[in-house]
């Protein structure tokens, strides 16, 4: 079947053709894009963050009572929690990580402060950090009992030495071997880097710098103290509510709350899951409607030239021949679409990129949607096709 | 006519209420979709004390870093918060009719009563002011008079849901609480107030519930209170202890004001910009004079809260709702083409092409007006599919799924539209048909 | 070149039974030009659909060139109909979206046969209905007579055995039915076999023999006697276009 009297019969209609292919237009357009973003929140969500976030939970308390002995309780907690049966390890920890909330200063190569320095988001543990958090030193060590700072009220002295990401060393020492290399607080004090965790995601996850993530030795203080608490695979449900039970019977605080690291993390993410759902079933929706375009079209096309067809029958064309004549119609006016879609998604991945400063459009994803496109066409044409195929040859000598 | 044209109307989609549902079904999609992303955009670029717009403002000094800006996106802008002897040295001007310095923090509340929970609060810590300024509206009571923020009063004010809560919802103004280890005095409950979004303090995010328990600002430096909210510092300081805290360039204060007039607000830039360049004097404020004002639009621009995503979204829906138009243009013509013999047998009986393309028209604009609706019922579910969505942990959202009467309207009135840019072009194909073609056998 | 033998077409619904042919023979030789007369609904059409192989039938046989086509597969019916038979409808059946020269070539097209013996027939065709010089309008720009002539075109340029007419004139006013008519004696006279079907007596009696049908049975058969004598074979085809 040669393209060309299929072509010319169609620019005589032209109507129909051109709002299916201005619909497949702006579908490609929209789904493109759309999938592209999609794309990339998932790759974001999934990415790994180093951490052993299935099995961590968050107990968060707030003491309340002038005087509260908080440094006894917090070596009494950490005991406890830390010798409960199904507890990896638990430390106190300043900030939730993946939570959104969380401190962060400058690290310098060299003392006086000059240049930019190095921003990192730190993290205060205690020296049962590393294995509460379930991150990778991929080399040093870890903190000893000795290096903690006990709970102190505010206070402007720097630590000893600290653990660093290898993003953070990549990024003070480019050139050189980071482990043993002294830093420098925005006050020129220094603290020796002792280790080196291959990769750990910090508390803002919509930040560039999502890696830079320092541990420094300190035991969290005063007023609001929470712990991490690593559990074995499976424990952490069962010793939440045990663990809450036990915490709040210390007077003088209370528990403000108990939860997975995966709430904080589900919670930071949610924007970028709402969006993925939200674009998805709009291009489900946006396929069901050009689909159900192309379908109206091609019935409508069918019923109007049912006497044709039957002359078509009449003079030899066999039912695939009538099935095919529709596809190669549709495959065309497609196609014009897909044309025309093409420039304007690329015109819509260019807004997208300059305004809301989204990565430029990958062709890929372009590649992708035609081919789509033509599958979705063809298949949304072959019902009608196949009803114009059994349209009887007699109805050629039908006079009405 | 207009009865005729809608009888009419209803004997074709009659005839054929397959095509007929796909029609209003086409709009009702396209117009769902659109008045979804157009509720969260609403809510979240909604002013919720637009009446104050003209007074209100947002106050901003540039304290921050010379050697680079506070907002690297934006190097205009100076930061959001001020420092807490700015906040102190502003809120000595009698300029402003009201001045709000305040910060979140918590407390833990202990209603007294042995059945009840000691519970963690969300506490503003304010002046009285906030309460004015903001038309907050009251149950019982009021707001703490000036004196008590000055030296601060013990006293304190509650929400409406502490007050059911903690006192079964009675009046209870003149009773105490305890927050962490101290008795305050209520001297107002305040009534349902939720604005959304939370332009006045945008630290915790732009949805988040008001505070339940609001005591004066000089409580703060007195009980050594900490933000919940943002601390941000670029000066290498010693800090050891509240003092130099309270004395360093860390900005954590939210400040307010609101003029009576045009002329106060002008009176009080050069004020602020004044007391800057003294302090430029002093040493403070290396960078160039950088002192903004911003009305409560403004501080939502300012603040980002509507999202790039919500602005995305908005676009791709009207994309959307461009493809389901075209889509019932396609559809009724196909309609309207189908039965194209009928109309051809009126324009032979004496109809006019105006009054064969009227009656295609009214066909079309109620089917528009049927897409609507189902097109808001749609929405509706939409709306409540997503507040499912969204984990009940964080209520806040429910404001934002909410539907107003504008919304309802401007959805009603793009399905009008809708039904109309899809309708113009085949009604007008169907009146140019010739009587003739169709009246012939073939 | 047709044979049919008891052939019966039954018509079913739901209440009745219509018998539209029933026990009907007729028997066409090569270069005959046969006019098939009938009252309407006496199974007139009927006849033409199951010998143009349009429609299927339930008893008997039917023999078209020497082969027996009574239970024949859908596509090889539609072989046959493109290489053998060429159809001439009463309302001329042309496809409006194409023009004169796309919508002769239609039948050419699904014979699949070269762009170049294509362009010959579809112009010889055209040139024998006269009407090669408007091979660029559509149907809608000519008359009623000369659409019918490039359906005449249509039907001939694949060369078929035989020509099946559906009162070709049935449509047109008498002076182009007149030229209508004389175009199909003289394809006939250039031994092409025709078969028509009209209700019009003064057409039939242009054909060489008539043949009437009646509640679906031949009525009115005269065998053939003797072989017809054509005065001239001229073919139409690419290959032996110069004849």
């Amino acid at each position: 079947m040669s393209i060309r009297p299929i072509l010319s019969a169609l620019l005589r209609n032209k109507t129909g053709a051109i709002l299916v292919a201005v619909q497949i237009a702006l579908t490609l357009a929209v789904v493109v894009n759309s999938i592209y973003i999609i794309v990339q929140r998932i790759e974001k969500i999934g990415r790994p963050t180093g951490i052993d976030e299935a099995n961590i939970f968050m107990v968060n308390t707030q003491n309340y009572t002038r005087d509260f002995p908080y440094e006894a309780t917090i070596r009494e907690d950490l005991a406890y929690l830390n010798g409960l049966p199904g507890v990896v390890a638990a430390t106190t920890i300043n900030a939730i990580p993946l939570s959104g909330g969380g401190s962060s200063t400058a690290y310098f190569n060299a003392p006086g402060g000059k240049g930019e320095g190095v921003p990192g988001n730190y993290f205060e543990v205690t020296e049962r950090g590393i294995d509460a958090l379930g991150i990778h030193l991929s080399s040093g060590r870890g903190f000893s009992a000795a290096v903690i700072r006990p709970p102190m009220q505010r206070t402007s002295e720097f630590v000893p030495e600290i653990i660093v990401t290898r993003d953070v060393a990549k990024q003070l020492f480019p050139d050189t071997e980071p482990l043993g290399k002294t830093v420098y607080s925005q006050l020129s004090q220094p603290a020796r880097i002792v280790g080196i965790i291959d990769h750990m995601h910090g508390s803002w996850t919509g930040w560039d710098k999502v890696g830079n993530v320092v541990l420094h030795p300190v035991t969290d203080c005063c007023k609001r103290i929470s712990y991490l608490v690593r559990t074995k695979p499976g424990d952490r449900d069962r010793l939440m509510p045990i663990v809450e039970a036990k915490l709040i019977k210390t007077s003088g605080r209370v528990v403000n709350s108990v939860r997975t690291l995966g709430f904080y993390k589900d919670r930071s993410y949610s924007d970028d899951r709402n969006m993925a759902i939200f674009l998805s079933v709009v291009i489900v929706l946006l396929i069901a409607i050009a689909s159900l375009g192309i379908f109206g079209l091609a019935t409508f096309n069918v019923q109007s030239r049912t006497k044709q067809i039957g002359t078509r029958r009449a003079i030899g064309a066999r039912r695939r021949d009538i099935v095919q004549y529709f596809l190669v119609e549709n495959w065309l006016i497609t196609t014009s679409g897909i044309v025309g879609g093409c420039v304007l998604a690329l015109a819509v991945g260019y807004w997208l990129s300059m305004h809301f400063e989204l990565p430029r459009l990958d062709l890929y994803y372009l590649v992708g949607g035609v081919f789509g496109l033509w599958l979705v066409g063809q298949l949304a044409t072959l019902l009608p096709a196949r009803r114009a195929s059994r349209v009887p040859p007699a109805v050629a000598t039908r006079t009405v | 006519m207009l009865s005729y044209n809608l009888h009419l109307a209803c004997a074709s989609y009659r005839r054929n209420p397959t095509l007929t549902g796909l029609v209003a079904g086409a709009i009702a999609i396209g117009i769902a979709v659109c008045t979804i992303t157009l509720t969260l955009y609403h809510a979240l670029s909604n002013n919720p004390i637009w009446w104050k717009n003209d007074q209100l403002y947002a106050v901003t000094i540039d304290s921050w870093d010379p050697e680079r800006p506070d907002n690297d996106k934006h190097p205009e802008r100076p930061p959001p918060q001020l420092t807490y002897k700015d906040a102190l040295a502003l809120l000595k001007s009698d300029i402003p009719v009201h001045k709000v310095a305040m910060f979140k923090s918590t407390r833990v509340l202990d209603a007294g009563k042995a059945d009840a929970k000691v519970k963690r609060m969300d506490t503003r810590v304010t002046t009285g002011d906030f309460f004015r300024a903001f038309d907050v509206p009251f149950l019982y009571g009021g707001p703490w008079n000036a004196a008590a923020d000055q030296s601060p009063e013990p006293v304190v004010v509650i929400s409406k849901e502490v007050n059911e809560k903690t006192f079964g919802g009675i009046n209870s103004v003149g009773r105490t609480v305890r927050l962490d280890d101290r008795d305050f005095r209520i001297v107002g409950v305040l009534d349902t107030w939720r604005p959304a979004p939370t332009y006045y303090d945008l630290n915790n995010g732009s949805l988040e519930n008001p505070e339940d328990i609001y005591i004066p600002f000089a409580w703060g430096e007195a009980l050594e209170l900490e933000s919940a909210g943002n601390t941000n510092c670029w000066k290498s300081e010693q800090i050891n202890s509240f003092k130099d805290f309270t004395n360093s360039e860390c900005v954590w204060i939210q400040f307010w004001a609101e003029f009576s007039s045009k002329a106060d607000h002008n009176r009080f830039q050069s004020w602020l910009d004044g007391y800057a360049k003294d302090q430029k004097k002093l040493g403070r404020f290396p960078r160039p004079l950088n002192n903004h004002l911003y009305n409560v639009d403004e501080w939502l621009a300012f603040n980002e809260v509507v999202t790039k995503d919500n602005r995305v979204l908005v676009g791709l829906a009207f994309m959307f709702l461009a493809v389901c138009v075209v889509n019932t243009v396609g559809l009724l013509l196909a309609k309207f083409l189908s039965a194209a013999s009928l109309s051809g047998l009126r324009r032979a009986l004496g109809a006019s092409r105006r009054d064969i393309f009227q009656q295609h028209l009214v066909e079309v604009i109620v089917l528009g007006l049927a897409g609507g609706l189902l097109g808001l019922i749609l929405s509706a579910l939409g709306l409540w599919g997503l507040r499912l969505m969204f984990a009940s942990d964080f209520d806040q959202y429910a404001s934002l799924t909410h539907m107003d009467p504008t919304m309802m309207s401007a959805a009603i009135l793009l399905s009008l539209l809708a039904g109309i840019a899809a309708g113009l072009y085949p009604a007008w194909r169907i009146g140019r048909i010739q009587p003739a073609t169709y009246l012939k056998t073939q | 070149m047709l044979d049919m033998q008891g052939i019966a077409k039954i018509f079913r619904t739901d209440l009745i039974e219509t018998h539209a042919l029933r026990n009907f023979d007729l028997k066409v030789e090569a270069g005959e030009f046969v006019a098939v007369t009938g009252p309407s609904g006496s199974g007139k059409t009927t006849f033409l659909n199951i010998a143009g192989l349009l429609e299927t039938f339930e008893h008997g046989t039917y023999r078209l060139d020497d082969q027996d086509v009574s239970r024949i597969g859908d596509d090889q019916r539609s072989r046959l109909r493109n290489e053998k038979i060429g159809f001439i409808f009463q309302s001329f059946n042309l496809i409006p979206d194409l023009n004169i020269y796309d919508n002769v070539d239609v039948p050419l097209r699904y014979r699949r046969l070269s762009a170049s013996d294509r362009h010959t027939r579809i112009t010889s065709a055209l040139d024998i209905v006269g009407l090669a010089s408007r091979m660029k309008h559509i149907p809608a720009q000519l008359s009623g007579g000369q659409q019918q002539r490039v359906a005449i075109a249509r039907a001939l340029a694949g060369d078929p055995k035989f020509l099946l007419a559906d009162e070709p004139t049935g449509n047109l006013d008498s002076l182009m039915a007149r030229q209508v008519m004389d175009l199909l004696e003289e394809i006939n006279r250039m031994g092409t076999t025709i078969i028509m079907v009209t209700h019009d007596p003064d057409l039939a009696r242009r054909a060489h023999r008539n043949v009437q049908i009646i509640d679906g049975q031949v009525t009115d058969y005269k065998p053939y006697e003797g072989p017809y004598e054509p005065s001239a074979i001229i073919g139409v085809t690419g290959e032996r276009a110069s004849g």
